[in-house]
C-alpha cells in the first residue's frame, strides 16, 4: 500500500514536472517570430556603402568654331554631384580647327599654322537636373521591356579656349540629356556653346562655338 | 541576381565602353569581385519609408517598407541609398529616412550626412572661384587644410587671361576666420607665390617672364547646405617686377567650395 502511494506520488511528480517543462517550452517557442529575418547583429558601417557622387566620362562630338569649319571634337568629363540637383562638371576638350573661306578661296594663302590649328579647351561650371524622369524602352523581336532613369540638365561655367596662339577666357554653357542605364553606367546626349573674343580675322569679336557630343560615364 | 540579369543585357555597352577607357575595364571587374564584405542591413522603425525609382525627391515612389521590415543597404548618390527589401525589390531611399532606422543592434543608424556643425570641424576643403584680376578674368582653383578650428593654409593656382597676355599663378596662404560658427563667416588672407606671364601672339613678341607676388585679401565663406559652401573674396596682390617699379593688382573672385 505504501509502496503503491509512493509511485503514485512520484509519477504524478514526474507527470508534473514534465508537463511544466513542456508548457515552459512552448511559451518559450511562443515568444519567437514565427520567421526569423535572416539577420546579423552589426553595426552599420558607412565604409561598406559605395558612394557614386563623382562621374567621369569620356566624350566624342562635332564643334563648329566660327570662321574655321566644324570638326570633330573629343575629350573628358569629369562631374561631382553635390546633392540630387546641383552637380560641379569640368571639361577638357579637343580639336583640330578647320580652314576659313578666306583660305580656301585665296589658294595658297595660310592664316593659321597647323599648331595653331589646334583648339584645346578647358571649362568648370554648375549643373542643375531641370527635369529628372525615367525613360521606358523596348527591345525589338524580344518581349523584353526597360526603364532607364534620365536626367535633363543645363550647365553653365567659365574656363578658357587655347586657339590660334593665345588662351583665352571662355564662357560657356548649354545643356544635356542623361540616361543612367544602371548603377555605375550613364549615356549623355549634349549642346554646348563657347563664347570667347578672338581677333585672328583682323577686329575683335566674340566667337560662338557650338558643340555636340555624346558621351558614356561611369560613376564612381 | 537582377544586377548580373542587367550585366548581361548590358554586355555590348560594357565592350563599347572598355574600348573607351580602360578605367570601365578596371570598373566592370571590380563589380564582379567575389570576396565582397556583407552589405549592411536596417530594420525600418519609422511607419513607413518610402522607395523611389532614382536617387531624387522628383522620382516616382515604386515601393514601400513598413515598421519591422529588414533593409540592405547597397550604394549610395549624394543624399540617397539604393536598398533592398528580403523580396529582392530594389529602391532610393533618403539618408534621413535611413537614419530613423534601426541597426541589427537595435540602436539608430549613424550616416554621414553633412550638416551645418561639419562647416567648422572639417578639415580639407577646396573649391573653385572665377572672377576679374586687374579687369581680366581670372579663373582660379584652390585646396585648403584646417590647422585648426580659425587658421587654414591654402595652396592657389590661378590662370588670367588678359588682352595682352596669359599669367599663370601659384599662391600659398594663410587664411584666418575669427568667428568659425558664423553661418557667414568672415576672414582675412596673407600669401605670396610665383606668376608665369606670356604675352599673347598677336602683339609684338615680347618675351615670357616670371615675378614674385605678395597678397593680401578679405573675404567671406557663406555655408549654403550639405557638404558646400560660398565663397567670395578680394586680393590685393604686389608684384615684384625686375623693372624699376613695382606692380599692384587688385583680384575679386567669387566660387563655390565643398569641405571633406
Amino acid at each position: 500500500m505504501e509502496t503503491w502511494t509512493q509511485r503514485f506520488l512520484l509519477n504524478g511528480l514526474i507527470a508534473l514536472v514534465t508537463l511544466a517543462a513542456s508548457v515552459l517550452a512552448q511559451a518559450e517557442q511562443g515568444d519567437r517570430p514565427l520567421i526569423e529575418p535572416d539577420v546579423r547583429p552589426q553595426q552599420v558601417d558607412e565604409a561598406l556603402i559605395d558612394t557614386e557622387n563623382f562621374e567621369v566620362g569620356a566624350f566624342f562630338g562635332v564643334i563648329h568654331i566660327e570662321d574655321f569649319e566644324s570638326s570633330m571634337v573629343w575629350g573628358a568629363r569629369l562631374a561631382y554631384h553635390l546633392n540630387e540637383s546641383f552637380f560641379i562638371e569640368g571639361n577638357l576638350g579637343f580639336a583640330d580647327a578647320g580652314e576659313t573661306s578666306f583660305e580656301k578661296l585665296g589658294g595658297n594663302v595660310q592664316l593659321l599654322s597647323d599648331e595653331d590649328r589646334e583648339y584645346t579647351y578647358y571649362d568648370v561650371g554648375f549643373g542643375y537636373n531641370i527635369l529628372p524622369g525615367e525613360s521606358f524602352f523596348k527591345v525589338p523581336f524580344v518581349d523584353q521591356h526597360y526603364t532607364v532613369n534620365t536626367n535633363f540638365y543645363i550647365t553653365a561655367g567659365g574656363g578658357a579656349t587655347d586657339f590660334a596662339g593665345d588662351n583665352r577666357f571662355t564662357f560657356v554653357f548649354g545643356g544635356g540629356y542623361q540616361m543612367i542605364i544602371n548603377d555605375f553606367l550613364s549615356f549623355h546626349i549634349s549642346m554646348r556653346e563657347h563664347l570667347y573674343d578672338i581677333d585672328v580675322t583682323g577686329e575683335t569679336k566674340t566667337s560662338y562655338d557650338s558643340e555636340v557630343r555624346g558621351s558614356l560615364s561611369v560613376f564612381f | 541576381m537582377t544586377v548580373f540579369g542587367i550585366k548581361h543585357r548590358l554586355a555590348p555597352w560594357l565592350v563599347l565602353l572598355c574600348c573607351l577607357s580602360g578605367m570601365v575595364q578596371a570598373d566592370w571587374w571590380w563589380q564582379n569581385g567575389e570576396e565582397e564584405p556583407p552589405q549592411p542591413q536596417v530594420q525600418v522603425a519609422e511607419p513607413f519609408v518610402a522607395l523611389r525609382s532614382g536617387p531624387g525627391a522628383m522620382y516616382p515612389v515604386i515601393h514601400t517598407s513598413e515598421r519591422g521590415e529588414w533593409l540592405t543597404l547597397h550604394i549610395r548618390k549624394t543624399t540617397w541609398i539604393k536598398v533592398s527589401d528580403d523580396k529582392g525589390r530594389e529602391g532610393w531611399v533618403h539618408v534621413n529616412d535611413i537614419q530613423r532606422a534601426k541597426d541589427g543592434r537595435g540602436r539608430l543608424v549613424q550616416l554621414d550626412a553633412p550638416r551645418f556643425d561639419d562647416f567648422k570641424t572639417r578639415r580639407w576643403e577646396s573649391g573653385l572661384m572665377m572672377g576679374e584680376f586687374d579687369s581680366t578674368a581670372v579663373n582660379a582653383a584652390y585646396a585648403g587644410y584646417w590647422l585648426t578650428e580659425h587658421i587654414s593654409a591654402e595652396l592657389w593656382g590661378s590662370q588670367i587671361l588678359g588682352n595682352a597676355s596669359e599669367i599663370r599663378m601659384f599662391n600659398l596662404n594663410l587664411l584666418h576666420q575669427p568667428f568659425s560658427n558664423w553661418r557667414v563667416s568672415p576672414f582675412f588672407t596673407l600669401g605670396f607665390g610665383h606668376m608665369f606671364i606670356k604675352p599673347k601672339a598677336t602683339l609684338a613678341q615680347s618675351e615670357d617672364r616670371d615675378d614674385s607676388t605678395a597678397n593680401v585679401g578679405l573675404g567671406l565663406r557663406y555655408y549654403v547646405s550639405d557638404r558646400y559652401f560660398l565663397r567670395m573674396e578680394v586680393k590685393d596682390y604686389k608684384v615684384f617686377t625686375s623693372r624699376e617699379s613695382n606692380e599692384e593688382a587688385t583680384e575679386w573672385k567669387l566660387g563655390l567650395s565643398v569641405f571633406f
